[in-house]
């Protein structure tokens, strides 16, 4: 497209480059140090799949073992170690570098700045993020994504300080990349009131980013030097004269903005999707606009939910704590009502309708509905302190939220992305199973978490008693594991097969047509 | 069995709101993308929308607040609580009163007449417990399903909980549902009921 449009508002509903084969003749030199805004964004994206393949692979191991109680082939130790790896590869290497990569790609077109601001600072955040995933495979922490002292510094693995300096390497990385994200919201060239939400999300989530790795830094700081014995009185271990509590605010100082760093751009993605494949602009843009500024604002503080159950977290302070996680949730559900509205307000055009990223999107709506209504219940005090804490209610609430939503809108993006980097459409019946795959495999698999969670199912066992619906659930919880698996090995094999033989595009990959019927010249290419 | 947060009517409704939501969401996103007819809501009826969610803001705060705090006031006062300002009715309050030491990984159970019990905590049918829970070493979880009560207990802090026994004789799980290390799946114990007129039965729990 020209550049006289690189100022107009209403960037975000038109199209935003020309297709082309990006990946073909790419040299080996260009893949890992071009600045270019696409090619670091389309490295974020590759690698976000090796990490996927990775951390599913680890799920799938250990779904495995789970499916029937008291039958083992892994040990506690391999299993703890997959899960530890799982739950971080997943969300550190899979899930923030996908939805931030995927911003990227988008950001400098719809800004109209036309490349990615401090580009440098986006390739130093992925060599840290890769130096971290290595390091963490090489170090094979069991202790759970969370760390928590004094167990994390008991493991009697002597790689164990790679887990450590990996914690702050995630820290490192994850400013950079926050840094880059509010550099280039600033830059919007159509003024605040104009900038398309993408860029308030940025903003926000930016800022976020860069405030809220610092405790985690700490944390790996604080866990290494404990475990070194640097200093004469420890920061965590108690039995040097550390404080647990200390450690559990300042890591959910960190942990609870955290869990936005995925979900704000994935929001971001509907806000710059929907307008597009609808071809009309957005219910409200004021309402996105508060809803971004109020998450930024309410996430800060709420980390103590996360281990309310402990006596720490009590009075006046666990009420108070109690009412703020209630209150972030109003937020979320003005970006839902937001969306909601949109897809109300006019006809939905047929070529969107058979677009495989719009479906991805309103599914990843459906998810953020089923995972975000229980948050209700969970900010409080008293059904936290029966089936919720530590059951697998707390793994329902957040698969749907990180996969059935901000997982599958960052796939919608990939979709969307994939004939401006390839040149060519995906082929339309590989996603279509994919989509449905996915769609049945996560709600079962969700769903089985939720009931095994109600059911009081423990978190981080490798092993259960055959109590009455645990091994139900647990079957069920793997069944959909297998079905999410074999939808991702189709997505796999759909992108390397279409970027050679998938029918070529030229001009706007996802023109707004009413009736394909009608105008079956303008249907998307297949 | 009677539960002992007492919450299972407000809870209900809780899981009622929660539901309703859900199908309120899931429903307009079919609506808008399937039902011919299109809307556009004005601002006002976001506004009301919010109103409603401050108004079970309020609501959940105010429930959850007032079982909890139900719940606690049959907590005795100790002076090491964090908080300090239960005005519980004090051991004697309860049928029986069992210290809970924690640790990696396992559970011991220290009654009334100082017998210890490395994995089962033996009461009468029916009767209220009194739990004070240590822990040695690490971050530990404290979980009865039967009683629906969670707890989590860190190496600085004591904790107090009470439970009511299931009236029906038998051998009910307690767990541990915090993450403690490697041998974490292994942290279990029993709740091992006994008909209380029946003094026989006594520690017959394994």
């Amino acid at each position: 497209m020209s550049n006289m449009q690189m100022d107009d508002p209403k960037m975000g509903e038109m199209a935003h480059w020309d297709p082309r084969d990006l990946l073909s003749d790419l040299t080996v030199k260009q893949i890992l140090f071009s600045n270019d805004y696409r090619l670091i964004a389309l490295k974020g994206i590759f690698t976000a799949f090796i990490m996927l393949a990775f951390g599913g692979m680890f799920a799938i191991i250990f779904r495995t073992e789970l499916a029937v109680p008291d039958v083992q082939f892994l040990g506690a130790r391999v299993y703890m170690t997959l899960m530890s790896l799982h739950g971080m590869v997943m969300v550190f290497g899979f899930l923030i570098p996908l939805v931030v990569s995927v911003c990227y790609y988008i950001l400098p077109k719809i800004l109209g700045n036309d490349r990615l601001l401090w580009s440098g600072a986006a390739q130093f955040s992925y060599w840290t993020l890769i130096v971290a995933a290595v390091m963490l495979i090489i170090g094979r922490p069991d202790f759970t994504w969370t760390a928590y002292a004094p167990m994390s510094l008991r493991t009697g693995n002597d790689l164990i300080w790679m887990g450590y300096v990996a914690i702050i390497l995630v820290a490192v990385s994850e400013f950079f990349a926050g840094a880059v994200l509010f550099r280039n919201a600033l830059a919007s060239k159509n003024g605040w009131k104009n900038t398309p939400l993408m860029a308030w999300a940025s903003g926000t989530i930016g800022l976020l980013f860069m405030i809220s790795v610092f405790p985690l830094g700490f944390v790996g700081y604080g866990l290494l030097s404990d475990w070194a014995q640097w200093r004469d009185v420890a920061f965590f271990d108690p039995s040097r004269g550390g404080s647990v509590k200390f450690f559990l605010y300042v890591f959910w100082t960190y942990g609870h903005p955290a869990v936005y760093l995925p979900f704000v751009p994935a929001i971001a993605i509907i806000y710059t999707l929907m307008p597009r494949f609808l071809g009309h602009p957005m219910w409200s843009y004021w309402s996105g606009v508060a809803a971004f500024i109020l998450l930024a604002i309410g996430a800060m503080p709420i980390g103590p939910h996360h281990f309310q159950p402990l006596h720490t977290v009590s009075g006046e302070y666990e009420r108070f704590i109690q009412i703020l996680t209630m209150l972030v949730f109003i937020p979320s559900v003005l970006h839902v009502f937001n969306w909601i509205s949109t897809l109300f307000m006019a006809p939905i055009p047929d070529s969107a309708r058979r677009a495989i990223p719009f479906k991805f999107m309103i599914f990843s709506i459906a998810f953020i509905v089923y995972g975000g209504a229980t948050a209700y219940l969970n900010g409080q005090i008293a059904p936290n302190s029966d089936f919720i804490h530590n059951t697998y209610w707390v793994p329902a609430h957040f698969h749907a939220m990180f996969f059935g939503f901000s997982g599958q809108m960052a796939f919608a993006g990939v979709y969307f992305l994939y004939p401006y980097f390839t040149g060519r459409m995906y082929n339309q019946a590989l996603g279509n199973w994919h989509f449905w795959l996915w769609q049945i495999g996560l709600f079962i698999k969700i769903t089985g978490m939720g009931v095994a969670g109600y059911l009081y199912f423990p978190r981080w066992v490798y092993d259960y008693l055959d109590i009455p619906g645990w091994a139900n659930a647990q079957l069920a919880i793997t069944i959909g594991g297998y079905m999410v698996a074999l939808g991702f090995l189709i997505f796999l094999v759909n992108v390397f097969w279409s970027a050679k033989n998938g029918k070529e595009v030229t001009g706007d990959p996802w023109p707004v047509v009413h009736d394909l019927k009608a105008a079956p010249a303008a249907q998307p290419a297949e | 069995m009677e539960n002992a947060l007492g919450i299972w009517g407000s809870q209900a409704i809780m899981m009622a709101i929660t539901a309703s939501f859900t199908v309120l969401g899931i429903g307009m996103l079919l609506a808008a993308t399937m039902m011919k007819r299109r809307w556009k809501p004005s601002y006002m009826v976001e506004f009301v929308f919010i109103g409603i969610m401050l108004g079970l803001a309020w609501y959940g705060d105010f429930t959850s607040t007032k079982t909890y705090a139900a719940y606690q006031q049959d907590l005795n006062a100790e002076e090491k609580m964090v908080s300090g300002n239960y005005d519980g009715k004090g051991e004697e309050a309860f049928d029986s009163v069992v210290t809970v030491i924690t640790f990696q990984w396992g559970f011991g159970f220290i009654n009334e007449e100082e017998e210890i019990s490395r994995n089962a905590l033996v009461v009468n049918a029916g009767e209220t417990v009194l739990l004070k829970i240590l822990s040695n070493d690490v971050i530990h979880g404290f979980n009865i399903p039967v009683a629906q009560i969670t707890a989590e207990i860190d190496p600085d802090d004591k904790r107090e909980l009470w439970i009511r026994a299931p009236d029906e004789p038998g051998k009910y799980l307690i767990q541990c549902v915090n993450y403690c290390g490697i041998g974490h799946s292994q942290m279990k114990a029993w709740l091992v009921v006994v008909d209380g007129d029946d003094d026989e039965n006594e520690g017959e729990g394994h």
